[in-house]
């Protein structure tokens, strides 16, 4: 079984390097880590980087996780390669650029690139953010699966992830205490469906509300409470019609044994208790 | 000092006693406890009522509930020493209240302020009409065009103490939440809002997106106030009166050891979320 410890990263390909770096500091108040001639580093947290955005097509993503050892890494290539995935090696240039020490890539089921990291940079310096959203880090993905049975099955069987809880076929799949990594919905096709941050309190999630739609950002849901993580949330567009969240209060997950996922509806009653209506596509009413 | 024990009640005048019911119950999901063609009494707790609506159009009073029979006595005494016009209540006005004694203020043009002795207390838990997560009436806010002389009778006479400022506002307490009465210096006194606590954040969001779904008109928020750290979502009623859910906001233990602070006049010291407001005294 290979072993995921935490989420990441996530790399975002994007033709408005400008858009996507204004949008990044000054709207979701991540701080500039570093940026290269073809690419743009973003910190939020202790990590070096959780969020990249490089010169290249929208649709070219990558969510890492992060493994513990060398040979956990080794290990997971094996595994990968005999259930069919076929797997990069990770070049040195590659794993520089990606601030890790080494690293695989392969593509999950529905095709999303997945890359394994071992030893992702953490920096000497703490996160500042661009602007006071309260955001404490990058917390997980949402995404896209083309056959939500078959790709939970890879998540849970190759791989070391828990469902925390399902609304309809959508499984919150867990890989630490925290109720949900990755989010998985079904679409036509494959992609990161949100990118979700943690911040402080549900004042902050408040704040951004306000302060974004003042500046005309597409609010796509909430502010809501999730039943599933009983987090509160914001949802809303950035650069290439990419979803990202604030959320804050997610539940944790401690008691493995006799801790059993629940079925929520496949409707806006099941995404928020509060009465917000989903205008995400993968979110709403079949 | 006249000491008050807890706010009792609020009665607003109405145009139309029908429509201010159907509002009441549909709306702050209060439960209607009796009704006559002139007045409907309804609760939001253990007080019976705490919500009043009268066709008597200038009928607007709030009440504030004192120890005994005897510190109504004094407090008759003193303010009418201090220069207000007190009225005994009759004997009918008293069962109308369901107070056994009160008196009432008069002199200050805003609402009717009644000091009450022995008000009805219902057995009966509160059944709301609908689930909007009511845990009782939590404050009363007031339009006040002389709020040093208000104030002097809330803080000096009555023995409120002011628990924070925003410009030259006033929130006022008496016990160890944040403050019952709000007094907002304006043109004309009046009655601003009536705010009623909700268990919590979910009931309180809940309640805005019930309050867009049905059109009623928002009036500020939903947002949270500097000041008491409560949540609010204030809202239009009938006859011009706002209303609010109210949830959280922190608690004074010692409000003689209490020091309050002084906020700008500014919607930022109103709603600390960013809301802000067509109402004048909200920002």
């Amino acid at each position: 079984m290979i072993n995921l410890q935490s989420v990441s990263y996530v790399r975002l390909g994007t033709q408005d390097m400008e858009r996507s770096e204004m949008f990044a500091t000054r709207y979701l108040g991540l701080e500039l880590a570093e940026r290269t001639r073809r690419a743009i580093y973003f910190k939020s947290d202790q990590r070096e980087h959780t969020l990249c955005y490089f010169d290249g097509d929208p649709t070219d993503q990558a969510a890492a996780f992060e493994v513990g050892t060398a040979e956990d890494l080794a290990a997971a290539a094996a595994e990968l390669e005999r259930c069919g995935h076929d797997v990069h090696l990770g070049t040195a240039a590659e794993a520089e650029s990606r601030k890790v020490r080494d690293f695989i890539a392969f593509d999950d089921p529905s095709g999303n690139r997945i890359e394994l990291v071992v030893g992702p940079a953490h920096s000497g310096r703490r996160y500042h953010g661009t602007r006071d959203a309260g955001v404490t880090g990058f917390s997980h993905i949402g995404l896209c699966s083309t056959d939500v049975a078959r790709d939970e099955a890879f998540w849970t069987r190759i791989c070391n992830a828990r469902v925390s809880d399902r609304i309809g076929d959508a499984p919150l799949l867990r890989i630490n205490e925290v109720h949900h990594s990755i989010a998985m919905f079904a679409s036509d096709r494959p992609g990161i469906q949100h990118i979700n941050h943690q911040v402080e309190s549900s004042d902050d999630i408040m704040r951004s509300w306000r302060f974004l739609q003042e500046r005309q950002v597409p609010i796509v849901f909430g502010p809501g409470r999730h039943p599933s993580s009983s987090a509160k949330f914001l949802y809303f567009e950035g650069p290439d019609g990419m979803v990202f969240e604030f959320s804050s209060g997610v539940r944790l997950i401690a008691d493995e044994l006799l801790y059993r996922e629940r079925q929520l509806a496949a409707e806006a009653k099941g995404f928020c208790q509060w009465g917000a209506k989903p205008d995400i596509a993968e979110f709403r009413d079949k | 000092m006249i000491a008050i024990e807890q706010l009792r009640y609020v009665r607003l005048g109405t145009r139309d006693l029908a429509a201010s019911v159907n509002f009441a119950r549909q709306v702050l999901g209060l439960e209607l406890v009796r009704q006559t063609d002139r007045m409907a009494h309804l609760r939001s707790d253990h007080r019976d009522p705490s919500l009043t609506y009268t066709t008597d159009a200038h009928g607007h009073a709030l009440a504030l509930e004192l120890r005994d029979v005897e510190s109504l006595d004094a407090a008759e005494k003193v303010l009418t020493e201090a220069g207000y016009a007190v009225e005994r209540g009759t004997a009918e006005q008293c069962a109308e209240r369901k107070v056994t004694a009160f008196i009432a203020i008069d002199d200050q043009c805003g609402p009717q302020i009644e000091l009450v002795v022995r008000p009805l207390t219902s057995g009966w838990r509160y059944f709301p009409s609908r689930d909007a997560g009511v845990t009782g009436l939590a404050a009363v806010v007031l339009r006040s065009s002389r709020p040093e002389a208000d104030l002097r009778l809330w803080t000096k006479l009555l023995d409120g103490t002011i628990s924070d400022r925003v410009g030259d506002a006033a929130y006022i307490g008496f016990d160890e939440v944040h403050h019952r009465v709000a007094v907002h210096p304006a043109e004309q006194s009046g009655l601003l809002a009536v705010e009623f606590a909700v268990e919590s954040v979910d009931q309180l969001m809940q309640n805005w997106y019930f309050l867009g779904n049905s059109q009623v008109k928002i009036a500020h928020g939903p947002g949270r106030r500097p000041t008491s750290g409560q949540l609010f979502v204030t809202f239009y009623g009938p006859d011009d009166v706002l209303y609010s859910f109210v949830a959280e906001g922190s608690r004074i233990a010692d409000r003689r050891a209490h020091r309050s602070r002084q906020f700008a006049k500014a919607p930022l010291s109103f709603c600390c979320w960013g809301s802000e407001s067509q109402v004048v005294e909200f920002g």
